[in-house]
């Protein structure tokens, strides 16, 4: 299981539970870490995350990546993505997922042994319900994907330990879809206070929106048991602030530095800064109009993608913080094509393609807004590097939160930012653009063979590196900071503090 | 015309004022690019995903009708909920006001004490070396932008003598009010922002009724020591300085936005941000009600207190010469 | 003038120098990076790089004109308004018109000042009129209501009654009684207000609601720097330094002035 193979957490003691029940074809534990004796060293974690008075319990309704952090500690993952595993997935309450030859039908096969803290086992109807509950309890539309691809309607119960999911068109991604970030939750769960029976690791003791949580340890988690008691959970809004706190020992962990935080903390010697691997970096692309007469043209987004030199944006802007982006998406997931050739900084060629197109000297206003850390930095740096191949680039700058707020006008800008977290290229992949791309994603999500499935994801990617809209210069990594006496927090998309440890 | 019977007009111009208010900031709320939709939908959603969201929050209904609904709602004390997180405004407005509260008060206080007696001082003495020490200083302050303030005690009380928190971490069920110790460093920070402008007003107002004829006459009459300083003086100069200081206040409660950040304390002017960043109207709505309520009221309070002493100053009165 | 006052001019003069002609003085690209992000000192570049690698030289030069265009504005808008309003509404006779007028300028002061600069802001965004309007309508009411507050007094003094009994007109009356009174008061509003500009300004662009990167400003430098202060200080000590130093020194000569005016008391006299 990648939970227990995770870098940083080879003390850790590991609980008995989970051994016999590694029923995935990862490998499991090893031997000797299985006879270990379960040990709980105790102590307690304060982590700062950016939060907001915005904050809530019900996860499917909050915006903030701290209500996935405190959910993904109190409700069990159904699974988890995994992308060094064969599957793509570890399993969690769901110990396996079977897919029908026909890529339509999908068979879920529930944990034994798992149960709510109100004392009731888990079971498939439960199951069934935290799948259903992002419509039925009407969550954001990130929270969806899973609706998006099955049926969810026609799911069905076959027995206390099975539950059936047909898609609504073949998917061979599914596993992916449904380990993204589904919790279990108690059948017939409406609401969430610190009294919903939950299935995690940890339960919630108090909770102060915009202020704090506290979470104590569940001791009858199912999985590898906590080693802390407690985790306090700290919203603290500003990032310079965060950072104050954890130099003067006010808290453990601070989540989201910005790339120029990371770089002063990296020279202190009681503070570890932490980047997110990949595939966890989200992608930040900047979306050229097709409707916009210059960018209809071929030439001029092949300028534009050569135009930009990204390595002084990774070094500039993020300081090195950050992934080379090739201007397709989904940077270490297993379909990216790693065969691409990496895109040259070439602005004598940009020039070229422009006068070919006519379109020297030609003016463009980049829109962005400070969505992601480094976003505006970056914007900017690329308004210079336009200006350099001779293109009247100029940046408009909008208000925090502004950029996405009216959606409609984001779309008709002629040229603007935009980010996606990390996920799988295909099932997030918007048809409509290039015809061509779109009859290729099909294929790559319901081919009956595997191997056909990657061609076709790798050749829609080969298209999109050669004629799409999008300019990725960068995939940009979470940053975190912790005090040395902290290990075994995964960054993955969020950060995972449930094997975290406090030494003391 | 009679003191109560003008606090009343006073009173009800005020809620005249804050109707038309509310209307301000719902229509400036509801112009500004994007709705909460966009912002809770976020990029990746589909378009019947935005829908279900819309409808969800009832923001596909005319802007009229939910004004009028909440207008509604307000006068019976509901606030309604917020869009972003669905909790209910009011309690979540009343949370923020007290702890905007617990540094603003000790903020004000140590700005009254600092001013009342420097700005006395200073003033009573204009051109001595009290007066120009005071004045090179208060002009420091006033001329180093807060977040300038606030950097320069973070760095100095956390990080080169750490005795303080550097960050107001409020633990869960808790409130701000029983933590002086976090509230030391926002207080102070807010109050050295605003005690120079406060000091000056009130030197200045010293300083001119020194010079009026009516405190010459007092002195040539052999009026000294503390009798001078409160009866003839001070009492003068307080209507402005009063005046001074509920305009003060006023703009700190809902202006401490930059010491809210810094120090990490959840107060109105950081909710506010938050609230306008994601186009939370119920809550923007809230929270300038209450900021408008508080800030119509310390002017009211201002008003009395200037209208009460000018009553009994003599200087004014015309009666002594 | 005074040596002395010539002596405190020095240091206004020379930071309004670099804020207006700054922007003219060839420095090289203002926005296009010229190394690694926050560089140390070089003789070629006399204060290092910023967050993007940019001369903050260049940038230090270019960022003062918007701000100290933007206070200046706001302060003449705001004064005008404070002296015509305030002084019209304390000594005219038509008593309830200025009631009800002073009753307009507390609801505008009712609407918290941060909320209007951050819809203006998010309204028109990197707009620095907008901006510039925003502190103005903030800080005009404030003005209103101190000098209303000291031109009521003023109306209210025996000699000033004694002229209005004459029949003399609300404008000589204003100028022979009101003005030689109201001027120190109305300077040291203006310089504090001037000051407050300056600093809404700055805070302005250090909350980022002023103008939209990649465009200088003192405010939104030591905003955009403030993360790698302990690599290259400059970017942020440079730009707060010329604040602060225009701020003060500005209000300091103000204050001087204002000093000697209310010094004079034989002008009230007079007046009387």
């Amino acid at each position: 299981m990648r939970r227990l193979t995770a870098a940083g957490i080879a003390p850790v003691a590991v609980s008995l539970v989970l051994v016999g029940c590694s029923a995935g074809p990862e490998p499991g534990p090893g031997p000797e870490q299985a006879a270990a004796p379960v040990t709980t060293t105790g102590g307690a974690l304060r982590a700062a995350f950016a939060g907001g008075s915005t904050e809530t319990l019900n996860y499917l309704k909050g915006p903030t990546a701290l209500d996935y952090v405190r959910a993904r500690l109190v409700h069990a993952p159904l699974c988890e993505l995994d992308p060094s595993a064969p599957e793509g997935v570890a399993y969690g309450v769901v110990e396996q997922i079977d897919v029908s030859e026909d890529l339509a039908q999908y068979t879920l096969h529930i944990r034994d042994g798992v149960t709510f803290t109100d004392g009731t086992a888990l079971s498939a109807q439960d199951v069934l319900y935290s799948l259903r509950a992002p419509v039925l309890l009407e969550g954001l539309p990130f929270t969806r994907l899973v609706a998006r691809s099955f049926d969810l309607d026609a799911a069905t119960v076959t027995d206390p330990s099975t539950v059936v999911l047909p898609t609504l068109a073949p998917v061979a991604d599914g596993r992916e879809l449904i380990c993204q970030s589904m919790l279990a939750i108690k059948d017939g769960t409406t609401e969430f206070t610190p009294q919903t029976p939950s299935s995690g690791p940890f339960t919630i003791a108090a909770f102060e929106p915009g202020q704090s949580t506290l979470l104590e340890r569940n001791d009858d988690f199912y999985g590898p048991a906590p080693t802390l008691d407690e985790i306090a959970l700290v919203s603290i809004a500003d990032g310079t602030a965060r950072v104050n706190a954890l130099r003067q020992g006010q808290v453990d962990y601070v989540s989201g530095l910005s790339p120029a935080q990371a770089q002063t903390l990296e020279g202190e010697s009681e503070v570890t800064v932490v980047t997110s691997d990949l595939p966890y970096a989200s992608y930040q692309f900047f979306s050229m109009n097709l409707d916009v007469e210059p960018f209809a043209d071929p030439r001029v987004r092949e300028a534009f993608k050569l135009a930009v030199n990204r390595e002084q944006i990774i070094e500039n802007v993020y300081f090195g913080h950050a992934f080379e982006g090739n201007d397709v998406p989904a940077l270490g997931f297993r379909s990216y094509d790693t065969t691409l050739e990496q895109r040259a900084y070439d602005p004598d060629r940009a020039r070229e393609l422009l006068a070919d197109a006519g379109q020297e000297g030609m003016s463009v206003e980049l829109t962005a807004g400070p969505e992601l850390p480094g976003m505006v930095e970056t914007a900017t740096l690329l308004v210079e590097d336009l200006k350099a191949v001779g293109v009247d680039a100029t940046l408009r700058e909008l208000a925090p939160g502004q950029l996405f707020a009216d959606y409609p006008a984001y779309l008709a800008l002629p040229f603007k930012v935009g980010y996606s977290p990390p996920a799988l290229f295909e099932p997030n992949y918007t048809p409509g653009t290039f015809p061509e791309v779109d009859v290729l994603v099909q294929t790559a999500r319901s081919a009956p063979t595997a191997q056909e499935r990657l061609e076709a994801s790798h050749a829609a990617q080969r298209l999109l590196w050669e004629q799409g809209n999008q300019i990725a210069p960068v995939f940009v990594p979470a940053i975190s900071a912790a005090s040395t006496a902290v290990g075994g927090v995964r960054e993955l998309q969020f950060p995972d503090l449930s094997q975290a440890t406090v030494t003391r | 015309m009679r003191v109560d019977v003008w606090i009343t007009a006073r009173v009800v111009t005020a809620a005249a004022t804050l109707a038309v208010l509310t209307v301000i900031v719902f229509w400036a709320t509801e112009v500004l690019p994007g709705d909460a939709v966009g912002v809770l939908s976020g990029p990746t959603a589909t378009d019947a995903e935005r829908e279900a969201v819309r409808l969800a929050l009832g923001l596909d209904r005319p802007a009229l009708e939910r004004y009028l609904e909440w207008i509604g709602g307000a006068l019976r004390g509901d606030l309604g909920t917020s869009l972003v997180s669905g909790r209910e405004v009011a309690p979540l407005v009343g949370a923020r006001l007290s702890t905007s509260l617990a540094v603003l008060v000790p903020a004000v206080l140590l700005i009254v004490t600092l001013a009342g007696t420097l700005g006395t001082a200073a003033g009573l003495r204009h051109g001595g070396r009290l007066d120009r020490w005071l004045s090179g200083t208060t002009l420091g302050l006033i001329g180093t932008p807060d977040f300038l303030i606030a950097t320069a005690l973070l760095v100095l009380l956390t990080a080169w003598w750490p005795v303080l928190p550097a960050v107001a971490l409020i633990p869960p069920g808790q409130s701000l009010w029983s933590h002086p110790e976090l509230v030391v460093l926002p207080a102070v920070a807010l109050a050295l922002g605003g005690f120079g402008s406060t000091m000056r007003l009130l030197r200045a107002s010293v300083a001119q009724t020194v010079t009026t004829p009516f405190a010459e006459f007092a002195r040539l009459n052999g009026v000294r020591g503390h009798r001078y300083v409160w009866g003839v003086v001070v009492s003068n100069a307080l209507a402005p300085a009063v005046m001074a200081l509920a305009v003060m206040t006023a703009g700190l409660l809902g202006g401490a936005i930059v010491v809210e950040t810094l120090f990490n304390v959840p107060g109105m002017g950081s909710e506010l941000t938050q609230a306008v960043a994601g186009r939370d109207v119920p809550l923007v709505q809230g929270l300038s009600l209450v900021l408008g309520t508080m800030t119509l009221l310390l002017l009211l309070v201002g008003d009395v207190a200037a209208k009460l002493l000018h009553r009994h100053a003599p200087a004014t009165s015309g009666g002594h010469r | 003038m005074t040596a002395r006052r010539w002596v405190l001019a020095v240091p206004v003069l020379l930071v309004l120098t670099v804020a207006l002609a700054g922007p003219w003085v060839p420095a090289g690209s203002v926005t296009a990076p010229i190394g690694a992000s926050f560089a140390p000192p070089t003789a070629e570049h006399p204060l290092g790089t910023d967050v993007l690698g940019r001369d903050v030289f260049a940038r230090a030069l270019a960022g003062g004109r918007v701000l100290v265009a933007q206070a200046v504005a706001a302060t003449l808008l705001g004064s005008l308004v404070g002296l015509t309003v305030g002084v019209w509404a304390g000594v005219t006779h038509h008593r309830a018109v200025g009631r009800s007028l002073m009753r307009v300028v507390d609801g505008l002061a009712a609407l918290p000042a941060l909320l209007l600069l951050m819809l203006l802001a998010t309204g028109m965004p990197g707009n620095d009129v907008a901006v510039a309007a925003g502190i103005a309508i903030v800080s005009a009411p404030f003005s209103v209501r101190v000098l209303h507050e000291s031109a009521a007094r003023l109306a209210a003094t025996d000699y000033a009654r004694h002229a209005e009994a004459r029949g003399e007109g609300l404008l000589t009356r204003t100028r022979s009684d009101i003005l030689p009174g109201l001027v120190p008061v109305a300077l040291a509003e203006a310089g504090i207000r001037f000051v407050a500009a300056t600093q809404l300004a700055a805070t302005a662009g250090f909350l980022g609601l002023g103008a939209g990167a990649p465009v200088a400003n003192w405010g939104r430098m030591v905003r955009e720097n403030s993360t790698g202060a302990a690599m290259n200080p400059l970017p942020v000590i440079v730009p707060a330094a010329l604040l602060v130093v225009l701020a003060v020194s500005v209000t300091v000569l103000i204050d001087r002035t204002s000093v000697s005016t209310r010094l004079a008391p034989e002008r009230i006299e007079r007046a009387a």
